[in-house]
């Protein structure tokens, strides 16, 4: 073989393409005299190697470049920056509607990516944020209960049994609590209730939760000292001035739950946004000694899931060997029932954030399959933009024919012209990314509480995003501007001169074609997903979920004793626009409400396994009425049936398998080792969301358990005044309760919060969908607009020969109403697919039919063929005269 | 001096090498000289970016020579020394020995 051969061909044509002709000859020149000494001397394989590094060192020198003759001068530049801006100028209409359709693209996927990196930041700011684990809880005989309380005990036996454990931290969440800033004489001078934010935790937490990169500092105070004493409390910077106004917080006192008084320690920084840990007021661990009794210390049996343990992990350690030290330490203090039963695991913490099963302290995740699937939607409508332009660019390029050919005469060649039509798509996408990107500005302001974002952790002018619409641009002016250069720069001078191409189908045209099934199936698969997605929706709203729901506010009770409840209920009661007052300890259903869970079984039940769970619901008599739940069999509880009668719902009779309801009436069941009498069954209400199933529910007469008062309002009365039935319900309120802040809540907002997720889907949904077809009808009307003009004189002479308006108007969209039919056979499986698994994880949903398909693409034809007539009509009704008298 | 002589290490050892060389200077003899006299083994590609430096700015001129077969038939570009590198050359070894001549007068 000879040395010619053995030369690595690639670089070689690689040195050729990129060098100019002379520099190409005396590099390659040396390269080959190199590489045949090297042959003789190293071996082929060697001398190949150092040919091919050899070669590829010219490509990082500058000279290699600088003599290029095809890198254009600033005069080239220039010059073609003015041809590109004149043709845009020469045809605004294409370039309006190509730009019009980049900036909702880009916007749109700006938007979207900022979601992204909202929800992917979450709490990665902290040092050792991938060694950290939350101990999570999973139990059942299937290991299908997902829960994140752990015992209290746990982490301490953890602690003090497990050598290699790194760090360990516990805290409870209790979300609300009162507090009061007392004065010097110790007399409350202000009060706050708190809904959100406060937390009981370890000194450790800030030693393993440092913020570090988010760079939360300090305002006063020790983090590695504040919360190592009993009764002291850290606020974050925004609640010391709402306690203390600009006063010095340090060394003040809060008062909490009425009885309790801490001593301030510290004040941070708010905590970002971007976090799990939304605390606010953070009071010591060590203070629940004092707070709850030590009780809770030793028994392993009970959980709270608001009490969570986090560990750190040491470097390169497995969570699996750590999960099995854990059950060790568990199975060494409970018994052989319990430890088989539940099972502590890690679960990488910052997962915390997309796991749904678990949750987290913010009440929201967001799983990695919606993250994905935002950022495809994100590639789609770059896509789809894309496509637009294509389509309109090539389109176009018949009518540039004749320029073409004469640049090419007058000596241009095909790079020359490859350039020159780059450079106009890229003004165009960069005039483009700089509207969308105030366009994105724009909406993420708007869009925040949507999209569940915090707009101030980023700024919009930050590399990160200005580095995403660079490469947006990029990506853009590549894949929609090479093709329509490639095309238009090939055009044979000589026919195109002769305008021959204008008869002529070029082979744009089935690309074309391709391109507008493509951008229809993406449009399709969203409109027909968010029609299902928003009937379900109203199927959530309006389906009868066993109780009623108009007209009730509910306020919770600071105080539980009887006689100030009885007081407060008849003063109610006395209101003309009360028609309804009930206290229970919770309410039937809603997002917001107090859930407690206890065993039933039957009275020779002694097993764990012969109980089943029930909702633990104390009532009153008035309850049924006024939530108007159903009695299926029996009677309502009267006040004197006291804990001796019961009445469970239609499911706990089926899991208990007592019979009919009228047989159930009357049996005696087992609960806490005491027996009771079902006195009768209420009919299946939904106390979840309708996303779960009927939970069992006992419900009893139990007057120091109520926790909650619900009013129904008489409507004729209430209505339009209702600021007015709120001031009096308060002043009633606050005079029973005068030392604490009334609040109160409509019901319905409290069923509908079940929902508030999904929602926010559907509203997105329908943003996309109607973004996707908005960009998708822009690029048919440019595509129609073009044809229409092109078409003119054929659609005069049709006139002329006998053509009727709707003849004309059929020609036009023939081809349309075939190219959105095959998209939507396309769009109708992928769709189904989708929205077929989504409605599955609910347990109602509606029923797919076919026509919850065939009536949103319908309706996306129509839209589109009202677009394509809009403007074929006018090329229709034009007299044929005007058109053929030019020539 | 007229101006100041803009001359890096490689540079001037390169220049020093063409004028070696005399009418027979291309990339790869270059090279070879370089690895032969001063025991430096530089890649070629860096060797033609110098001396297409040192052809800006003046120091040597270049030329295209005849094909040969070792090469595959492909030409060598010949550089020789210009008299503008020549004198650079010298102007530079003067100061040179202008400074040594100091620092063994001051080391004795």
């Amino acid at each position: 073989m000879s040395p010619e051969e053995l030369t690595p061909r690639w670089l070689d044509s690689l040195i050729e393409n990129l060098a100019p002709a002379e520099l190409a000859e005396e590099i390659q020149g040396d390269l080959f005299e190199m590489f045949v000494k090297d042959l003789e001397v190293r071996g082929v394989r060697s001398a190949r190697r150092r040919y091919v590094v050899n070669g590829l060192g010219f490509l990082f020198k500058r000279f290699f470049w600088k003599r290029l003759s095809t890198i254009p001068s600033p005069v080239m530049i220039r010059s073609y920056f003015k041809m590109a801006s004149r043709s845009l100028l020469a045809h605004k209409g294409t370039a309006l509607l190509n730009v019009l359709g980049l900036v909702v693209g880009i916007a749109a996927a700006l938007v979207i990516l900022a979601v992204v990196r909202f929800e992917t930041s979450f709490d990665a700011f902290h040092s050792n944020a991938d060694r950290i684990y939350r101990v999570v809880r999973v139990s059942g005989e299937d290991m299908s209960e997902f829960r994140t309380g752990v015992s209290f005990p746990v982490p301490i036996a953890m602690k003090a049994e497990i050598a290699s454990l790194e760090n360990i931290t516990s805290m409870e969440y209790f979300g609300g609590a009162f507090i009061e800033v007392p004065d010097r004489s110790g007399k409350s001078v202000n009060r706050f209730q708190e809904e959100t934010g406060c937390v009981i935790v370890e000194p450790s937490f800030f030693s393993i939760f440092d913020f570090r990169n988010a760079g939360l500092k300090w305002v006063s105070g020790n983090p590695h000292t504040a919360l190592k004493e009993p009764f002291s409390v850290v606020l974050t910077r925004s609640m010391a001035k709402k306690y203390f106004g600009d006063a010095e917080a340090l060394g003040q006192t809060l008062r909490i739950a009425r009885k309790f008084d801490f001593k301030v320690t510290g004040v941070m920084e708010d905590l970002p946004a971007n976090t799990d840990f939304p605390f606010k007021v953070m009071i010591s661990y060590a203070s629940y000694a004092s707070l709850g009794g030590t009780g809770r210390f030793e028994d392993w049996n009970s959980v709270d899931d608001s009490h969570c343990t986090y560990v750190v992990l040491p470097a390169g350690m497995k969570p699996a060997e750590m999960e099995k030290q854990i059950a060790r330490v568990h199975a060494a203090h409970t018994s052989e029932q319990l430890h088989k039963f539940r099972h502590y695991l890690l679960q990488p913490f910052r997962e915390q954030h997309f796991d749904a099963r678990f949750g987290n302290f913010n009440g929201r995740t967001i799983s990695h399959e919606t993250i994905w699937a935002l950022a495809i939607i994100a590639v789609f409508l770059i896509l789809t933009a894309s496509i637009n332009y294509v389509n309109l660019a090539t389109a176009q390029s018949t009518l540039r024919a004749r320029e073409i050919g004469l640049r090419k005469v007058m000596g241009g060649n095909r790079r020359n012209l490859v350039i020159q039509f780059m450079m106009e798509t890229f003004l165009i996408v960069l005039a483009a990314a700089f509207l969308g990107l105030l366009l994105s500005e724009l909406l993420l302001i708007n869009l925040q509480e949507l999209l569940n974002l915090r707009i101030s952790v980023f700024h919009m002018l930050d590399p990160y995003t200005l580095y995403r619409v660079a490469a947006i641009v990029f990506v853009i002016t590549v894949l929609a501007g090479s093709y329509p250069a490639l095309i238009v720069s090939g055009f044979n001078p000589v026919n195109a001169l002769k305008s021959k191409f204008t008869s002529v189908r070029s082979g744009g045209v089935s690309l074309r074609k391709v391109l507008v099934v493509v951008q229809f199936t993406i449009t399709q698969i969203l409109v027909v997903g968010t029609f299902i997605v928003v009937s379900q929706m109203h199927f959530f709203q309006d389906q009868d979920m066993g109780f009623n729901r108009d007209a009730i506010i509910t306020m919770r009770l600071p105080d539980r004793s009887p006689e100030l409840l009885k007081g407060l209920e008849d003063q109610l009661r006395a209101q003309s626009f009360v028609s309804q007052v009930s206290l229970s300890y919770t309410l039937p259903s809603g997002e917001n409400r107090n859930r407690s869970y206890r065993d039933i079984g039957k009275p020779d039940a002694n097993s764990m396994k012969d109980y089943v769970v029930y909702e633990y619901a104390p009532i009153d008599d008035a309850y049924l009425d006024l939530y108007q739940i159903r009695l299926a069999a029996g009677r309502n509880l009267t006040m004197q049936d006291s804990f001796r009668y019961i009445l469970i719902n239609e499911t706990l009779v089926k899991n208990l398998a007592l019979g009919t309801p009228e047989e159930a009436v009357g049996k005696e069941l087992k609960m806490d080792k005491e027996l009771v009498t079902v006195a009768g069954v209420v009919k299946d209400f939904y106390s979840n969301s309708l996303k779960e199933g009927v939970d069992n529910v006992v419900m009893y007469i139990h007057p120091r358990n109520y926790s909650v008062i619900s009013i129904k309002l008489n409507t004729r009365e209430a209505n339009g005044s209702l600021p007015e039935v709120v001031r009096r319900v308060e002043k009633i309120w606050s005079s029973t309760f005068p030392e604490y802040i009334f609040s109160y809540e409509f019901f319905d907002e409290n069923v509908k919060s079940f929902y508030a997720q999904e929602q926010k889907y559907a509203q997105l949904f329908q943003l996309f969908s109607f973004t996707f077809l908005a960009i998708g009808c822009l690029g048919l009307y440019g595509l129609i607009a073009f044809i229409v003009n092109r078409k003119g004189k054929e659609v005069a002479i049709r006139k002329v020969m006998g053509a009727t308006i709707s003849n004309i108007l059929v020609l036009f969209s023939r081809e349309y109403v075939q190219l959105i039919a095959v998209s939507f056979v396309l769009a109708a499986p992928i769709a189904y697919y989708a929205v077929d698994s989504w409605l599955n994880q609910f347990a109602n949903h509606i029923g797919l039919h076919w026509w919850m398909f065939i009536l949103p693409g319908a309706a996306v034809l129509v839209i589109a063929l009202l677009v394509v007539t809009s403007k074929s009509v006018t090329a229709a009704v034009t007299n044929p005269v005007e058109k053929l008298k030019h020539e | 001096m007229p101006s100041r002589i803009y001359l890096g290490e490689l540079e001037e050892l390169i220049l020093l090498i063409v004028a070696l060389l005399n009418r027979d200077a291309y990339g790869v003899s270059i090279a070879e000289e370089l690895k032969k006299q001063a025991s430096r083994e530089i890649s070629i590609s860096a060797i033609h970016a110098v001396l297409h430096r040192l052809e800006e700015k003046g120091f040597v001129r270049s030329k295209m020579g005849g094909a040969s077969a070792e090469r595959g038939g492909r030409r060598k570009r010949l550089f020789s020394i210009t008299s503008y590198g020549r004198q650079s050359l010298e102007e530079l070894r003067d100061t040179r020995n202008l400074i040594w001549d100091l620092i063994v007068k001051s080391a004795s």
